[in-house]
């Protein structure tokens, strides 16, 4: 058999495996619990199924090609992803606990539910999920593309790029309608495996075949490359301490407030297990030191990559020194680190679109047809990603740039309301409008990094301004709720309470 | 919520290793077992991160006398 076709059957196997193992995560389960038990896995995941899924969806096809890439190109300033992975699981030990409990006592599967419970106006949850997906998307086609150039690369071009793209949606997409969050917490756990291995192994293999060892590699990128090993990194980077420091803070307070991580939190069983999962999530981000310091060592060994061409750093050091069996297991670890996060990611948007907005449709409103509408619109958004990636793939790689960012905005309306009562709905409303605009003026300008600063976190300065300003200036929001039942406690005690109280608002979920 | 919970206050070791330390740890020497001090520090900080929020659970234990 040519390589083209031993990497391509291993691939294949592994596959039909991923969805096998969805089906299976689902047995027994089927029809039940409604969008509660798809969405958020009917909140019943453990300790250690949430640390699983939760590093499966952090550690995407981005960990083998983006920083790699970044790795090559710049070096030092792709640490920002460590930093900000790290210090959001710690602002994560307290906002986890705090959305989780707040959602179990109110039948909430996302944050959108949670802000149209907060505000009391179900329009706004339907707004923020518009909103919530325009930014996603992009995530999803980021992924569709990712895996298949990982896949185009290890069938040795006998798939082609088109066909892989397809794959990577039909898998994807067939994956998560069927099985949802406790499918993808399966799939995880196979697809942590496999990281964990081959990046292990590569971080040793690679310094052994292409130098004579560690203290080699690392002496001569001392030696030679020393401009990617501080901030601001090689070439005209723009990336100086204070680019790393602002955007290090401003993406830990938004990873917190991801509809993807927050999917994560509310399937938690209690809130404990999120707690310790800020404990042992941060040691999974020594592993992402592999691939940018292999992204470097690339730049001996594959001099001259540029442009896109740099994302496959890694893959090239693969595929010129590895054998066909070994770059289809690779190329297995990276495909699943594609379809692992963009399964939530499309589940979200789902749960979104079913929870808030089709909701408002009086004929979805019961919870099997809330379900099925969301499962619906799972294949919409998919197949429009899909459709994206190959009609207008720079669209959406323009919307990347300010999805993070457009994302960050959320946090007056969504953290600050939560434990602030006199927050007002028309402050968070024009504090996010002006923030948005911010983030989408600057980037759109070319001015991200503005003044060496991260664009997004100076637009939250705004919004948060403009907020503060406008409910200030107006009365206080009429609504005669009692604070207990509108805003969210992160009192340790709260969650006991819950516990003990057992499943009741669950089941309404 | 700081004086009923000060062992929150752990949960600011990953902002002072990773960002606040910033200016004193981007520099190349001295080489820590032959990685550069930056990738050297920020490795430490991903190592140190999960015993601050150790810390932190154990002390949120210890005030619900549960340890």
């Amino acid at each position: 058999m040519s390589a083209g076709a031993v990497a391509t059957s291993i691939f294949g196997v592994f596959m039909v495996a991923t969805v096998a193992l969805g089906l299976l995560a689902v047995r027994g389960r089927g029809g039940q619990g409604g969008l509660a038990e798809w969405s958020v896995g009917g909140r019943s995941l453990g300790a250690v199924f949430i640390w699983v899924l939760m590093a499966g969806e952090s550690y995407t096809s981005f960990s083998y090609l983006g920083a790699a890439g970044w790795g090559y190109n710049f070096g030092a300033p792709v640490l920002y992803v460590v930093a900000y992975m790290s210090c959001g699981y710690a602002v994560g030990y307290l906002v986890g606990p705090m959305l989780w409990a707040y959602a179990r006592e109110h039948g909430l599967v996302g944050i959108t539910d949670m802000i149209a419970h907060r505000y009391g106006r179900p329009w706004l949850g339907a707004v923020v999920a518009v909103l919530a997906t325009v930014f996603l998307l992009p995530y999803i086609q980021l992924q569709i593309t990712g895996m298949g150039v990982v896949v185009s690369t290890i069938s040795y071009g006998s798939i082609s790029l088109n066909w892989a793209y397809f794959l990577a949606f039909l898998v994807t997409t067939g994956f998560v309608v069927v099985s949802g969050l406790r499918g993808s917490a399966w799939v995880s756990v196979l697809k942590d495996v496999l990281v964990i291995a081959t990046l292990a192994f590569l971080a040793i293999y690679v310094p052994l075949h292409y130098f004579d060892g560690y203290g080699d590699f690392l002496d001569r990128i001392v030696a030679e490359k020393r401009d990617w090993l501080t901030l601001p990194g090689a070439g005209d980077s723009g990336y100086g301490t204070a680019w790393f420091a602002t955007t290090s803070l401003l993406n830990a307070l938004t990873v917190v407030i991801f509809p993807t991580t927050v999917a994560g939190y509310l399937g938690a069983r209690n809130a404990d297990a999120l707690r310790r999962n800020a404990i042992w999530l941060p040691a999974y981000n020594v592993l992402l030191f592999v691939p940018m310091l292999l992204g470097m060592a690339a730049l001996f060994v594959v001099p001259g990559l540029t442009g896109a061409d740099s994302n496959l750093a890694l893959f090239k050091l693969v595929t010129d020194s590895l054998p066909a069996w070994a770059v289809g297991v690779i190329g297995v670890a990276a495909a699943l680190s594609s379809i692992v996060p963009m399964a939530v990611f499309m589940l979200v948007i789902g749960t979104m679109w079913g929870r808030s907005v089709l909701s408002l449709v009086p004929r979805l409103q019961s919870q099997q047809r809330q379900k099925a509408a969301s499962q619906t619109v799972v294949v919409i958004a998919g197949t429009l990603a899909l459709i994206m990636t190959y009609a207008a793939p720079n669209t959406l790689v323009r919307l990347s740039l300010i999805s993070y960012e457009g994302m960050a905005q959320l946090l007056p309306m969504l953290l600050l309301g939560l434990v602030w009562r006199r927050l007002s709905m028309a402050g968070a409303v024009s504090g996010l409008v002006v923030g948005v605009g911010a983030v989408c003026a600057l980037v759109f300008t070319g001015n991200d990094p503005v003044f060496g600063v991260n664009a997004g976190i100076l637009a939250l300065v705004v919004n948060l301004a403009v907020a503060l300003a406008v409910t200030w200036a107006r009365p206080a929001d009429a609504d005669a709720r009692p604070d207990a039942e509108v805003l969210a406690s992160s009192d340790p005690d709260t969650d006991k309470r819950l516990e003990a109280s057992g499943t009741s608002a669950a089941g309404s979920a | 919520m700081i004086r009923r919970r000060p062992h929150l206050l752990w949960l600011l070791v990953p902002f002072v290793l990773y960002i606040g330390a910033l200016p004193f740890v981007n520099r190349v020497e001295p080489v820590v077992l032959g990685l550069p001090f930056f990738f050297a520090w920020l490795l430490a900080a991903t190592v140190l991160t999960p015993v601050a929020a150790w810390l932190t659970w154990r002390g949120d234990r210890k005030a619900r006398g549960e340890l």
